[in-house]
């Protein structure tokens, strides 16, 4: 499949058209598109309620949506129940909440699904999952329970987690809004190694500083729609609508 | 961008049915409910022949026949040569009585115990503890048999019976509102017979154990800071109790209160141990003569359905009166 | 303890007689627990005539089971006893999150508890010496198994752990098979079956059965899918507006119809099925309740990582859910185990019926006081351990002893 000429980046999540209505008859998304290269790192902003925790959602079907197409790393979302299982084995997502198993170590945790979903062996699994809470900085929690972290080391093993299933795309959902102030730059500098490292990653933050450095785009939402798109340089000190501009002044 | 837009690997694929999220859930339950619908129509076909067969197939005009048995006591006149609704009316009316007293006299121990589980006194605090966790771990049906076998039907009689103010327990029954002794025959206003109150007594002792807990729990949910609060505006512990913890407690206990009550209800059915002609017993003798058992088990099963909901209805109703109004 | 004489008794003091109005209540209460402590120990020594329990031991333990096939039931018995050994041993043996003593406190009371009762308890029975002496040693192989796995725990092999826990359903499969026949050994038929036993089986057949059913109801409970909702809900609501007494009633005569050719299984299965199906329901209103008190973001997650549903509930749901249902499910396991005496008002040999026709026994007419106090004290005890059982087993799941750092 690869040749010797450099071939364009692949396409890891084209969205078109996407709309999605609440069975009380809001309209969440209203016609959206997007397309994410390989080993970018797209940050989504916006007001609350702008539908962009909706729309991330959408990418590993944990949200469906009624009209348009989504194409995850080749694969169309449909209502197939192979092809949503196959595209969240590639696609990692890390929650506001955390979401880390209580009942489970942290390791367990790590490797609970690679053992069950990707029938992996056990040793291989552990290895691994060692390996990666090492990065992470966490090496030395490997047996405790969540209960027993602070919530900046549970998110960072929540990122472990979903690294343990080796995904090619990691979706952040407002990653450090339930955290302590003194508790979001660990997790932010992890997201930004693993930047570094050539993760295709789409993130839903606030944090306008990690988007200055890290993001090769910034996207805007509001009301279910996409208002603009821009490299982070551009967006921050030339936004091109009433909307940007009105939404920067309001974070400050 | 520059590179044409990525071909998904299968252009709009046919979704198979057996994999199509949507398809799913309707499957599962055509296919349970199918299930469902083979065993029910298999059972009921059995029963329509076997019925048909013993010539019992359903009808209610047996409960115009005559009883042929006597019950033992009855609010409502009776007698064998009644017909069978009347008996099972009774029984009913037997039920009710039973089960009315039993849910004041449980409510009242219940949370009388509950409560002292917070008095300042650590006898009291721990006796009520023994008695929540010794009520709790003995079979009810053992309860009632040893209050009926060991101890009502033990009491002596006449002269010798157990005289309290305004109340004789005599093996003949408890006389209640003025007893006198006539001829050695105990009379009174109000008589009870000994297999009502042992009935009684074991329905009571037994749910006012767990009515203690849910009044107990209920009052250990308010905040410690309403107490101190109370405390410095200078209530004492039983004014505390009264006009500021209780009210907020009951928010917790009435839903409580609600299960404990047809728990009770239900449990009154265990009267056939204690010698007494509830509904259940009555509808035992029945089916016994008759052999009447579909037509039988569906009026059980509908009266204490039916209790059982004008229970949860008034709790319910008092339920929106002690609900707090927030914001 | 290690406080001073006189700081207990300031605590006394303090304890019973703060106020006056206290020190009432006081003396009251301690004057009646003297008076009716008196008045029992009494007539337990005095009064009391215990022929009627010591005259029908075998009857109260097994009911009417054929003499020349009890030798079944005693093997049994040692089987379970080293079970219950090996498995408290290994509960301690092998601790989960922090490091606990081999032999705490409580242990060793158990143990003293079970010496006493060991000893003491067929003496006072009057048991035959030979039948005093297989007491003994069950005793002792229980206490023996339980010191062997408490100390060569950690020398099991990790993988051989695992299966462990299957001793029990492979324990319950031959006893089964102990208890009725096959495989060899002469049929016994329920309608022998009696006393202690029938109780203990149509119990523990229930527990075990209505558990993994009432999941199941509490799974549909809270489907999406209207069918399943509803059909669970009907059957939850059913059951638990009915007494039991009437659902027994109702299998008793009602299941002859519902089967072809009026055929019914034994008298004795038919309750212990009706036993199960309602305990079902309501132990499946305690795991529902464990299972909305799970965060909504467990299941997403699960889901994210790619586990499929059948994987994510047996992995993430169900543990956490039974943690929080666990005191609320074995709350019904010992109301089952209470609700088995009901089996005596359908005409069943359990151990209140079996009590009941031995005091019909002339020779034993009126000896009620004396059946019903062992009976209670019996079914206290058991229950009672049950409660304690799961407190322990509730501490053991919850490892997690520091707060919970969410934000």
């Amino acid at each position: 499949m690869t040749s010797t000429l450099p071939t364009a980046p692949a396409v890891m999540i084209e969205a078109r058209g996407v709309e999605k209505w609440y069975p009380n008859g809001y309209h969440a998304l209203r016609g959206v598109d997007l397309t994410v290269e390989q080993g970018e790192v797209v940050v989504i902003m916006g007001p609350s309620g702008s539908g962009k925790s909706t729309f991330i959602r959408t990418f590993n079907a944990l949200e469906d949506f009624q009209k348009g197409t989504i194409v995850v790393d080749g694969m169309a979302l449909s209502n197939d129940v192979r092809n949503i299982d196959a595209i969240r084995r590639e696609v990692g997502m890390v929650f506001q909440q955390f979401n880390l198993f209580p009942h489970l170590t942290v390791l367990q945790n790590l490797t609970l699904a690679p053992v069950l979903v990707r029938r992996r062996p056990r040793r291989d699994v552990e290895r691994q999952a060692l390996d990666l809470l090492e990065r992470v900085g966490i090496h030395e929690q490997a047996h405790k329970y969540p209960g027993q972290l602070s919530g900046g080391q549970q998110q960072r093993v929540a990122i472990a987690r979903s690294l343990c299933m080796e995904p090619r795309i990691m979706l952040f959902d407002e990653p450090t809004s339930a955290l302590d102030p003194e508790m979001v730059q660990e997790v932010l500098e992890v997201m930004q190694e693993l930047a570094r490292d050539g993760m295709t990653m789409v993130v839903v933050t606030h944090e306008v500083r990690f988007a200055r450095r890290v993001a090769s785009r910034v996207v805007l939402m509001a009301d279910g729609e996409v208002v603009e798109q821009a490299p982070p340089e551009q967006f921050f000190t030339a936004p091109q609508h009433e909307r940007s501009r009105q939404f920067l002044s309001q974070i400050g | 961008m520059g590179a044409d837009p990525i071909q998904p690997a299968h252009a709009a694929p046919v979704t198979p049915w057996w994999r199509n999220r949507r398809l799913i859930p309707w499957l599962v339950q055509g296919v349970t409910g199918l299930v469902l619908l083979v065993v029910v129509a298999f059972l009921v076909g059995n029963l329509v022949r076997n019925l048909t067969s013993a010539g019992l197939l359903l009808s209610w005009r047996w409960l115009g026949n005559p009883a042929g048995f006597d019950i033992a006591e009855t609010l409502l006149p009776f007698n064998a040569g009644l017909p069978y609704w009347r008996a099972l009316a009774a029984g009913l009316v037997n039920t009710l009585r039973v089960v009315l007293a039993g849910l004041v006299g449980a409510t009242v121990l219940g949370t009388l115990v509950g409560v002292a589980a917070f008095s300042s006194n650590g006898l009291l605090r721990r006796l009520a503890r023994v008695y929540v966790e010794l009520i709790r771990n003995i079979p009810l049906l053992l309860q009632l048999v040893f209050w009926y076998f060991v101890v009502f039907l033990a009491l002596p009689g006449g002269r010798d019976a157990i005289q309290l103010p305004g109340l004789v327990l005599a093996k003949s029954g408890l006389y209640l509102f003025k007893p006198e002794l006539i001829n050695d025959v105990w009379q009174a206003p109000l008589r009870l017979t000994v297999e009502f109150g042992a009935l009684l007594t074991g329905l009571v002792v037994y749910t006012a154990a767990y009515i203690a807990e849910v009044v107990r729990g209920g009052v250990a949910s308010v905040a410690a800071g309403q107490w101190e609060a109370a405390r410095s505006l200078g209530f004492s512990p039983l004014q505390t109790l009264q006009r500021i913890v209780l009210p907020q407690a009951l928010r917790v206990i009435v839903p409580g209160l609600n299960s404990q009550y047809i728990s009770l209800a239900k449990n009154s059915s265990l009267a056939v141990a204690c010698g007494y002609t509830d509904l259940y017993s009555v509808a035992e003798t029945t089916l016994n003569q008759t052999g009447r058992a579909v037509e039988v088990v569906l009026i059980l099963l509908g009266a204490y359905l039916v209790i059982d909901l004008l229970i949860s209805a008034l709790m319910n109703g008092l339920n929106q009166l002690v609900q707090i109004r927030e914001r | 303890m290690n406080t001073s004489p006189s700081t207990r008794l300031q605590r006394l003091r303090r304890e019973l007689f703060a106020s006056p109005l206290d020190g009432l209540i006081s003396l009251l209460l301690i004057g009646g627990m003297v008076a009716v402590a008196g008045s029992l120990l009494r007539w337990m020594l005095v009064q009391a005539q215990w022929a009627v329990i010591q005259a029908n031991t075998t009857l109260f333990a097994v009911g009417r089971y054929p003499l020349e096939q009890q030798w079944r039931l005693w093997l049994l018995t040692v089987l379970l006893a080293l079970a219950t050994g090996l498995s408290w041993g290994l509960l301690r043996g092998l601790p989960a999150g922090r490091a606990r003593r081999l032999w705490p406190v409580n242990d060793r009371v158990a143990v003293a508890l079970l010496i006493g009762l060991a000893v003491l308890g067929p003496l006072m029975l009057g048991l035959q010496p030979l039948i005093q002496l297989r007491w003994w040693l069950i005793a002792a192989a229980l206490i023996a198994s339980r010191w062997a796995a408490g100390r060569w725990a950690t020398a099991i092999p990790t993988g051989l752990r695992r299966w462990i826990p299957l001793i029990w359903p492979l324990l319950y499969l031959a006893g089964m098979v102990l208890i009725s026949g096959g495989l060899g050994l002469i049929a016994v038929p329920p309608s022998e079956w009696g006393g202690l036993l029938l109780t203990l089986l149509a119990a523990s057949f229930a527990i075990l059965l209505c558990f993994p059913l009432g999941i199941l109801l509490a799974l549909g409970r809270r489907s999406a899918l209207p069918l399943l909702r509803w059909a669970s809900v009907l059957y939850i609501e059913f059951i638990r507006g009915a007494p039991l007494i009437t659902l027994l009633f109702l299998g008793q005569n009602i299941l002859g119809f519902l089967l072809p050719g009026g055929l019914a299984p034994d008298r004795v299965w038919r309750a212990a099925w009706v036993l199960t199906f309602f305990a079902a329901a309501y132990v499946a209103e305690a795991v529902r309740s464990g299972l909305a008190a799970l965060p909504p973001g467990q299941l997403e997650a699960a889901r994210s990582l790619g586990l499929p549903i059948p994987q994510a509930l047996i992995h993430v749901v169900l543990p956490q859910a039974l943690r929080v249902a666990l005191p609320a499910t074995v709350g019904q396991f010992i109301s089952l185990l209470q609700d088995t005496t009901l089996l005596s008002l359908i005409g069943l040999l359990d151990l209140l019926g079996t009590a009941r026709t031995v005091m019909a026994n002339p020779a034993y007419l009126g000896r009620n006081a004396e059946v019903y106090l062992v009976l209670a004290v019996l079914f206290w005890c058991c229950c009672a351990a049950l409660g304690l059982g799961s407190r322990a087993l509730e501490r053991r799941l919850n490892p997690t002893t520091d707060h919970p750092a969410q934000a």
